[in-house]
């Protein structure tokens, strides 16, 4: 008995100990496997994944210096950005009233919006982006006085500055929140310009806080490289203020572009669009186009409500014409069925409208028109196919065709092409050029025919993008070789009906300026690293010979005459050897689009003017458009040829091209006043007499001319009056009664601007030819100046020059 | 003799008391020779009568191992929070140092006069669990017993040592189903004898500790009753007196307002990367990717990367899933086999007690300690939900330690009388 009980134990016992042992462990050691050995590799990553935080550092976004390495276009700069840690805010010290009260009088927040945010629930929330450090450092010791210890942090961000503003903005583009490039330059060369993020990687406790041991690894923060562009501060602003200039006289409501290159190396010098924006606050619309956008949105409302109305009344009409009972009846439910726009939906819309309008503008004001929109050339195309008929050997220097006014194809419903001139009658083919005459230049096309004339067309590289370092750059549009028909080559040979972006219409200009040769635009320089040193220059070979060094030559030669006497002759500069050729071309194939829509659409235009300079050492082209003028008459040669030659003149010294005047230009010349003020009377006059100038003295009756000295002059020293005009010193302070008023002289010929300069003591300096009407003047009608200033009055002479082409 | 003496229910009774004779010889020349109980033996090493080798050695084995690994999983935690490496290394091992003198001392003490002390430990078991729930969710002296994130477990005397009350309990219910089954012996077999007592103490006990919200605890106590009962004699379908209540209980959970959040718990448990909104697995998954980061061979002693603040104290009841990292499945199969042979070796020496009394004590401690070893590892391994358990030798806490030492003790005095051989 005892013994069996016994036994009873030992067999019970050992069941349970065997089942503990195999069933306990069993499984345990199963789960092992299935963690330890199956899916272990996959659990290790994660646990590393978890661990391994890798900080970020921010690098450094690099500088964007001008030709000049020394101007800053665009820089990043520390600013930082205020956040809270509700949580370790202390509610109960008042510290959260504390923290609302500075935060919002320092960085214009809203106090119960920051101290609703010191009570969340949270460990971080963001206040404010990017204030400068100044800000900031005042912030922190306003919060230290009132003795809050935490719940405030600052976390270190950049900011990119402009600091010329809107010069360039559309070629340097801007940055978005997080630094990144958005347009322009800061978008080509992004990753350039960002650096590399340096991080520490380091084996992190859950905590954040670093592994005391093994896991770190530091890597520092490569800060992005700095770009030093060929643009050159000081032209661009130059061609900037007098693209805007002439921008504001044609009234062009597409804006206007200008682009300066070397001829030989294919930099770009400056490179301008107006309609522009400040990059530092990239986002707002300039406050006209702001102004115009509800108009905008009601135009567009307007043409919906006419549209239902339409709708409703074609409705209306089946009802009134069904036959039948069924009809009726389905044409009556229609027309139950039919809905209006309540005056909710309407407002919905309106609000639509807008903002699609307003994304509209911003996106048109970040445009880089001369790289991203395409034009129809005109007859600034006009010295590429001259170029390509003497290069083809099709024609020479002494090709002549009679221009009888039109161009006839003499086939069975083919209209004739008419030239903008009566008829231009016999001519060689430097007449044809400067002429600007439609019917020789078809001849020229009809001459090579479509295979040379495109194998050209394709050479100058108007088939291809340039390639040049800006974003956005738009692809031409034309007839293919086998696409060129007989009108197709007409209209081509005189720069329509193709469409190129004025990046690649210089470049072709740079290829006839530079004996040929096709050159790559760029318009950074080289890029260094953050020592200073160059991590890559800009390649300035050619693709390819176009056109021979002596084409080149005789072309150059053409326009040089053209520019000096001929149809191009506003963009004349003195002493400066300007070739250029005018431009004046149609928006045909939009206007056609636009007289679907609305048949009193007006035909819009584009005006240009392309040259170079100097014409006997060709150093820098120059290209001006402006798209869709809306003043005065469509005009490459009025409207884009002044301005084009008030860049030059005040650009090519800058850049080193000395003036060379002819005798007679000399004669002309306007002469720089020298500063006599504080000198006598005796000595200034001697001065002046030295110069050429006259003088004349104002409120000194005495005689001691010796002893009184000039309180001041007018015109001021170094102001450009015409040769032998006249200096006024004065011995005191200037009364009223030494003002006078500017009148208006733009629409005067020559004569009578002498007339009413004299009339109110004023003194005029002319540019362009003299001759024709006034178009601009320096000074605004009314403005009361100084007697004896002087206002420079630019001319226009379009009696002679080419407008539209029909 | 032997025989006789193991079928006798209190040996101790039977015993003389020391320099008693205990027999006469008569010998061959008529002399008549007085045996006499011998002095206690303080003989380690010597067969027979000696502690049993095998186990000092298991035991000694897993408290270094359990020790060194102790280091290494804390020494994060405790630099971060208590600013020293060596916090809990250093009182686990005075604790250690303490708890295996204690345990040699044990070792030679008479496991028999536990039968008179009997009464008195269960006393002081049942007395300090009520204490807990005095001081604790009562009174809320948090002096005397701690809030400990939300459960009242801990009992701080005179803020000297501090311990769980439920591992005395555990010891106490385990020495009192060996007395009164030894007692009982044929009798267990009724309704009256073998039943009622147990239940009825087992019920006290339970109903203590699950008032303290400790599941875990109540879960082991009542797994080595059941065990013990079961191997005492309690016929089988008494059980299923347990079974029904404990499907009673399961279902008024099921039809409890915390049912969906039970739901939820098992969800978590069954798939841990993605856990239900409201359950928080995190511990477990931070184990789970210890454990998997070990690997085979592991990443090496100390460089567990799991053991920076991602497992949470993990020198407590998750120091396994740091010696899978760091010595890898190689390693914790190793470990396993250490407490394998522990529960083999603690079995085997039961069975050779002297006695019954001895063989069900012996069994207990035995089991206790293999169930929580199983269960803890469980646990770390996601095999069941997660639940409280400490890893014996390894989790950290000094009280807990000499206490499971000092059974250890008790385990080594039965086999001091157990015929086996011990080197």
């Amino acid at each position: 008995m005892a013994g069996s009980h016994t036994s009873k134990i030992w067999r019970k016992t050992v069941v349970i100990t065997v089942l503990l042992l195999v069933l306990g462990f069993g499984v345990v050691i199963g789960n092992l496997v299935r963690w330890q050995i199956v899916r272990g590799e996959e659990l290790r990553m994660d646990a590393v994944d978890q661990s391994l935080q890798s900080t970020s550092l921010t690098p450094m976004r690099g500088t964007i210096y001008d030709a000049s390495g020394s101007k800053i276009l665009a820089q990043s700069a520390t600013v930082w950005t205020v956040a809270l840690e509700p949580r370790s805010i202390s509610v109960d010290d008042g510290d959260d009233v504390k923290i609302a009260q500075i935060l919002s009088e320092e960085l214009d927040v809203d106090y119960s919006t920051v101290l609703e945010k010191t009570h969340q629930n949270s460990y971080f929330t963001y206040v404010k982006r990017k204030i400068e450090t100044d800000l900031r450092d005042r912030v922190l010791e306003r919060l230290e006085s009132e003795g809050v210890g935490s719940g405030v942090m600052m976390v270190e961000d950049y900011k990119r500055y402009y600091p010329y503003g809107t010069t360039a903005s559309t070629v340097l583009g801007f940055t978005g929140t997080d630094g990144q490039g958005l347009a322009g330059i800061e978008t080509y060369y992004d990753d350039e310009l960002t650096g590399t993020a340096g991080r520490i990687v380091s084996a992190k406790n859950s905590l954040g806080g670093e592994m005391p041991f093994d896991y770190e690894q530091y890597i520092e923060a490569q800060n992005g490289y700095d770009l030093v562009l060929t643009l050159d501060e000081t032209v661009q602003s130059i061609v900037e203020k007098h693209l805007q200039a002439g921008l504001e006289a044609c009234g062009a409501q597409e804006g206007g572009t200008a682009i300066v290159m070397n001829v030989h190396t294919g930099a770009i010098i400056a490179l301008a669009t107006k309609g522009d924006y400040d990059p530092n606050d990239p986002f707002t619309l300039d406050p006209a186009v702001e102004e115009k956008l509800p108009e905008k949105a009601d135009e567009a409302v307007q043409k919906a409500l006419k549209k239902e109305d339409e709708e409703l009344a074609l409705l209306e009409f089946y009802r009134d014409i069904a036959i039948s009972e069924t009809e009726k009846k389905e044409a009556e439910e229609n027309l139950r069925a039919f809905h209006r726009m309540t005056a909710e939906e309407i407002s919905e819309l309106r609000e639509e409208e807008y903002d699609k309008a307003y994304s509209e503008a911003q996106n048109k004001q970040w445009r880089n028109k001369a790289v991203s929109d395409t034009y129809y050339p005109g007859s600034v195309f006009k010295m590429f196919t001259a170029s390509a008929a003497l290069e083809s050997g099709a024609a020479t220097l002494d090709t002549s065709y009679t221009c009888v006014g039109q161009w006839d194809f003499n086939l069975p419903g083919v209209d004739p092409i008419s030239c903008w001139h009566a008829g231009h009658g016999l001519e060689t083919l430097s007449d044809g050029v400067t002429n600007s005459c439609n019917p020789f230049m078809i001849y020229l096309g009809q001459l090579m025919g479509p295979e040379t004339f495109f194998k050209f067309f394709e050479a100058f590289g108007f088939t291809e993008r340039t390639g040049v370092d800006l974003p956005g750059e738009a692809g031409s549009i034309y007839y293919d070789e086998d696409e060129l028909g007989v009108t197709e080559l007409a209209t081509e040979s005189f720069g329509q009906n193709f469409a190129v972006t004025p990046i690649q219409v210089i470049t072709g200009i740079c290829a006839v300026a530079n004996g040929g040769y096709l050159i790559q635009p760029h318009i950074v320089d080289r890029i260094l690293d953050s020592e200073g040193n160059i991590v890559r220059s800009a390649e300035t070979g050619y693709k390819r010979q176009v056109i021979s060094r002596e084409v080149s030559e005789q072309i150059t030669k053409i326009l040089l005459k053209n520019a000096t006497s001929e149809s191009g002759k506003n963009g004349y500069v003195p002493g400066f050897r300007i070739a250029g050729k005018t431009g004046t071309s149609e928006k045909i194939a939009e206007w056609e689009q636009a007289k679907l829509e609305d048949p009193d659409a007006v035909k819009q235009y584009i005006v240009s003017y392309g040259g170079f300079a100097p014409a006997d050492d060709p150093q820098y082209a120059l290209l001006v458009f402006y798209d869709e003028p809306q003043i005065g008459t469509a005009s490459g040669g009025a409207q884009a040829g002044p301005y084009f030659a008030a860049i030059m003149k005040e650009i090519l010294p800058y850049l080193g091209v000395d003036a060379k005047y002819t005798p007679e230009e000399f004669e002309n010349l306007a002469a720089s006043t020298p500063n006599v003020i504080g000198r006598t009377i005796g000595e200034a006059k001697q001065i002046l007499e030295e110069g050429g100038f006259t003088w004349s003295v104002e409120g000194y009756d005495g005689d001691n001319e010796d002893a009184q000295p000039v309180y001041t002059q007018v015109p001021s020293p170094g102001t450009e009056i015409p040769k032998e005009g006249n200096v006024a010193l004065f011995v005191a302070e200037l009364t009223d009664e030494d003002y006078t008023e500017v009148p208006s002289f733009v629409g005067c010929s020559l004569t009578d601007c002498e007339y009413l300069a004299n009339l109110a003591d004023l003194q005029i300096v002319i540019t362009g030819s003299g001759e024709g009407y006034a178009q601009s003047q320096s000074v605004d009608k009314g403005a009361r100046v100084k007697r004896d200033s002087v206002v420079t009055i630019s001319f226009v002479n379009d009696s002679e020059i080419e407008t539209a082409a029909d | 003799m032997a025989e006789n003496r193991r079928t006798v229910a209190r040996g101790l009774r039977r015993l003389p008391r020391r320099g008693q004779p205990t027999g006469v010889v008569t010998r061959m020349d008529g002399t008549n020779v007085v045996l006499r109980r011998r002095a206690k033996q303080f003989t380690l090493f010597r067969l027979g009568l000696g502690i049993d080798m095998p186990m000092l050695f298991l035991i000694l084995t897993l408290l270094s191992v359990g020790l060194v690994m102790l280091f290494s999983a804390s020494y994060a935690f405790a630099y971060y929070n208590y600013g020293s490496s060596y916090f809990f290394v250093s009182r686990q091992g005075m604790f250690a140092l303490v708890g295996v003198l204690l345990m040699l001392v044990i070792s030679t003490f008479d496991y028999h006069h536990l039968h008179k002390l009997n009464i008195p430990i269960f006393g002081v078991a049942v007395g300090l669990l009520t204490a807990v729930l005095i001081f604790g969710p009562l009174l809320k002296v948090n002096a005397i017993v701690p809030n400990r994130n939300g459960a009242y477990r801990w009992i701080n005397l005179f803020g000297i040592i501090e311990f769980q009350p439920s591992e005395v309990a555990k010891f106490a219910l385990i020495l009192m189903f060996a007395h009164l089954i030894s007692v009982n012996g044929p009798k267990m077999a009724t309704f009256r004898h073998g039943v009622v007592p147990f239940f009825g103490i087992l019920g006290l006990v339970d109903g203590l500790v699950i008032l303290e919200k400790h599941v875990s605890a109540t879960l082991i106590i009542s797994l080595i009753a059941v065990l013990l009962m079961f191997i005492g004699g309690t016929k089988l379908r008494y059980f299923l007196i347990i079974a029904g209540l404990g499907a009673l209980a399961l279902s008024a959970v099921i039809f409890s307002d915390s049912f969906g959040y039970a739901m939820d718990r098992v969800q978590g448990w069954l798939d841990p990367f993605n856990p239900p909104a409201d359950v928080d697995t995190w511990q477990t998954v931070q184990s789970l990717y210890a454990i998997g980061s070990g690997q085979i061979l592991g990443v090496g002693i100390g460089q567990s990367r799991q053991k920076y603040l991602y497992l949470p104290e993990p020198q407590n009841d998750f120091i396994f899933a740091i010696v899978c990292e760091e010595l890898g499945f190689i390693g914790a199969l190793i470990v396993i086999i250490l407490f394998a042979l522990f529960i083999w070796r603690g079995v085997y020496i039961s069975l050779h007690a002297r006695d019954r009394f001895g063989t069900l004590l012996g069994l207990g401690i035995t089991f206790q300690f293999g169930i929580q070893a199983i269960l803890n590892i469980c646990v770390v391994t996601n095999t069941i939900p997660n639940t409280g358990i400490a890893l014996p030798f390894f989790s950290y806490g000094g009280t807990a330690l000499v206490m499971l030492l000092a059974e250890m003790g008790v385990l080594l005095s039965i086999s001091r009388s157990a015929p086996v051989e011990k080197t």
